[in-house]
């Protein structure tokens, strides 16, 4: 009778390197509507990237006082900066749906003793927060309250 | 360099993960207002004339939690880490990875130096 097989027995001697191909973007990803989605949502950091200067710029003038300040205000009223942060607007959105969407898929099956909620309830506790922050914050910088 | 990236890829994945949690929640409601409702008229801009928007900005928590700063500073900084890490993730996409160390590196300078200018910006109100 035949003694149990070696599973390495007909391994090279030496490790090779891998044949798998390295990754790469498929050449028809703008065909393909997941390919793009998952493009968009990577682009959506150039938005953040230029909103987040954007923002600096602002803050930067305001510890310059007040006509600094209004300068840069004023400036905000050029139809290319509204356009530019109805984008931003756009892209922020965006990236909370499909963040929002993937956040309970990434959650580990317990956390120390405890399972974590289900994902509907992580869902709508992301989108209650998000909402309510964005509410308040609206409100306080429009004038609303405080 | 890409091995400096692999070790300090925590602090990355950190301030990455809380750009988009953090940074979205916040800039929802600032970029509505601050860049939209206010320079289009539908807000009234006295609501962050100079005298106002610093105090809101310095505005503290039982007099001694520098909330607005705090507010103000993950506002700033959080999202160019989420924006770094993402055009690095778009550039492997496109470019693929064997600049990834070069242009990696190179968008998170951009980041930190971003957020050094941010945190003066703050701390300077």
């Amino acid at each position: 009778m035949a003694g149990p097989a070696h599973p390495h027995a007909m391994a090279p001697p030496t490790p090779g390197r891998t044949r798998a191909a390295p990754p790469q973007t498929p050449s028809t990803w703008w065909g393909s509507k997941r390919i793009m989605t998952y493009l968009l949502f990577d682009a959506t950091g150039i938005v953040y990237f230029l909103v987040a200067f954007v923002a600096i710029r602002l803050i930067r003038d305001l510890g310059d006082g007040p006509l600094a300040w209004a300068r840069a205000m004023e400036s905000l009223q050029h139809p290319i900066y509204i356009a530019f942060h109805v984008l931003c607007l756009i892209a922020v959105i965006f990236v909370a749906v499909r963040f929002f969407r993937l956040f309970p898929k990434a959650q580990p099956p317990t956390i120390g003793p405890a399972k974590p909620p289900p994902a509907a309830v992580i869902h709508a506790m992301l989108y209650v927060i998000w909402i309510g922050i964005t509410a308040v914050m609206t409100a306080i910088l429009a004038g609303v309250i405080f | 360099m890409k091995t400096i990236l692999l070790r300090l890829e925590p602090i990355i994945w950190l301030l990455f993960g809380q750009g988009i949690l953090i940074g979205t929640m916040l800039l929802t409601g600032w970029i509505l207002v601050v860049g939209i409702l206010i320079p289009m008229g539908m807000v009234d801009a006295e609501a962050l004339s100079y005298a106002r928007a610093h105090s809101l900005a310095t505005a503290s928590l039982f007099g001694f939690v520098p909330l607005g700063k705090l507010i103000l500073a993950a506002l700033l900084v959080l999202p160019l880490w989420k924006g770094a890490h993402h055009v690095r993730s778009l550039l492997i996409d496109f470019g693929g990875g064997e600049r990834d160390g070069i242009v990696g590196t190179l968008l998170y300078l951009i980041a930190i130096v971003g957020s050094v200018m941010a945190i003066m910006a703050v701390v300077g109100l």
